[in-house]
């Protein structure tokens, strides 16, 4: 019974891998793929990610930062020497997301010594977390080759975490992508939230407010990717969080966008208006500013 | 014995293959993002899905006051994707179904907008594999 089942399910198996492997031709990408071996319950169609997630890139609160004529401030990185105290790949992923913010920041305000000491950490990290693909030998030269041009230097690193987030992803690592992604998230809202309380600004504000829907995906991304429940802690205090968040009211407003085909590009019309008080930013602030010391602290 | 062996190392080539083919296309996307003069910085994540006959979609926010370029592929050929931006209301701010599914698109976003991007294969030129999309920003 057992061999009459498997020797059809083999032989379509083995057809599908030879046809799959020989080429590129059109005619084999259109090749479909027998229903009974594509049954969306098999394993096989559990290769790559049911769901996919987006967050956006903590660069770009940090070229935000750097567009208001705020000036660098070092004291708002974590400590590079607490880097040999991370252990588990779980306090190793988050605080590589972390000083993946950090070393962002410093490259973009050319502060080379500390940019060095930040890509030291980011290797380090990487190393113990198997990324030495991503953050190669080849990648670290150029980034020091690059160490005064910002510009390049996010270029390089973007790449860097880009090839990672790839490779983690097709490891079936997701749950480490995760909390890179979200060590990183929490390290730029930290640093908006703590500029502005030092120097108030209505353009941080409003890209704190704007955080609602990323605090969703990576509240989504934490739970979907949650090994053993090792992110249980991270989860709960990030869901208070979004009980402040809730708190910020968003009014959209549709407007037809307009394209240009010619340039292949549509530019949006909509208005979004944001509804928060100060109380909410200093809720904010202070849940968030706990939530990373827990992260950061050995 | 010898044929569960079989079986397994069997998916497990048909695994390797379809991830291999992945990898190729994620490459081809990369491209995308620097095509005609583009100098996007990619959002260090790759969004990868494996279709079949159906939609994947997430959601993500575009912040006012940046270009963004959003390159998808699923073979050599370039318009095997559709791609669509949904705003919070559900509805369509683009598709590049109505531009013969060109592989990439630019997005000046004046103010800042969650959106939900769907991807799909269109089904008249490829039924099923490995769709990627990055997302790119232009400071």
């Amino acid at each position: 019974m057992i061999r009459k089942i498997l020797l059809p399910t083999v032989a379509v198996i083995s057809c599908v891998s030879l046809l799959s492997s020989c080429g590129d031709s059109e005619t084999q990408e259109k090749n479909t793929i027998d229903e009974e071996v594509f049954d969306p319950n098999s394993s096989l169609n559990t290769i790559f990610d049911g769901k996919i997630f987006s967050i956006p890139s903590p660069v770009q609160t940090a070229y935000l930062i750097k567009s208001l004529d705020v000036g660098f401030d070092a004291t708002l990185l974590n400590d590079n020497s607490n880097v040999g105290d991370y252990i588990t790949e779980y306090q190793q992923a988050l605080n590589l997301g972390i000083y993946g913010t950090d070393l962002g920041y410093s490259a973009l305000y050319e502060e080379k010594n500390i940019s060095m000491k930040y890509l030291n950490s980011v290797e380090k990290l990487t190393a113990e977390l198997g990324l030495d693909a991503a953050f190669d030998t080849s990648f670290l030269k150029r980034f020091e080759e690059n160490s005064g041009d910002s510009d390049s230097m996010i270029l390089l690193m973007s790449d860097a975490f880009k090839k990672s987030d790839n490779f983690l992803k097709h490891a079936n690592r997701k749950s480490t992508s995760a909390l890179i992604l979200a060590g990183g998230w929490i390290e730029s809202v930290y640093f908006a939230c703590e500029l502005n309380a030092k120097k108030q600004s209505p353009d941080i504000e409003r890209r704190i407010a704007e955080q609602k829907q990323s605090l969703n995906s990576i509240i989504d991304i934490l739970t979907e990717y949650n090994k053993g429940g090792s992110n249980d802690t991270l989860i709960a205090d990030l869901s208070d969080l979004r009980l402040s968040f809730d708190k910020i009211i968003m009014n959209y407003e549709y407007a037809a966008p307009e394209t240009d085909e010619e340039k292949n590009k549509t530019t949006f019309h909509h208005t979004l208006a944001l509804d928060f008080d100060q109380e909410i930013l200093n809720e904010i602030k202070t849940k968030l500013s706990s939530i990373r010391s827990n992260i950061t602290k050995a | 014995m010898k044929l569960i062996i079989s079986l397994l190392l069997s998916i497990f080539a048909l695994s390797n293959v379809n991830a291999q083919d992945c990898e190729r296309i994620v490459a081809s996307c990369e491209a995308l993002l620097q095509e005609d003069g583009g100098s996007f910085i990619s959002d260090g994540q790759v969004y990868t899905a494996f279709l079949d006959r159906e939609k994947a979609e997430f959601k993500t926010t575009f912040y006012g006051g940046t270009t963004y370029r959003i390159a998808a592929s699923a073979g050599d050929k370039e318009n095997y994707v559709i791609f669509t931006i949904k705003d919070p209301k559900g509805n369509i701010l683009f598709s590049n179904k109505n531009y013969k599914n060109a592989p990439y698109w630019d997005f000046k976003v004046i103010e800042t907008l969650p959106v939900t991007v769907e991807t799909e294969l269109d089904l008249d030129l490829k039924v099923t594999g490995c769709a990627v999309m990055l997302i790119g920003f232009e400071k």
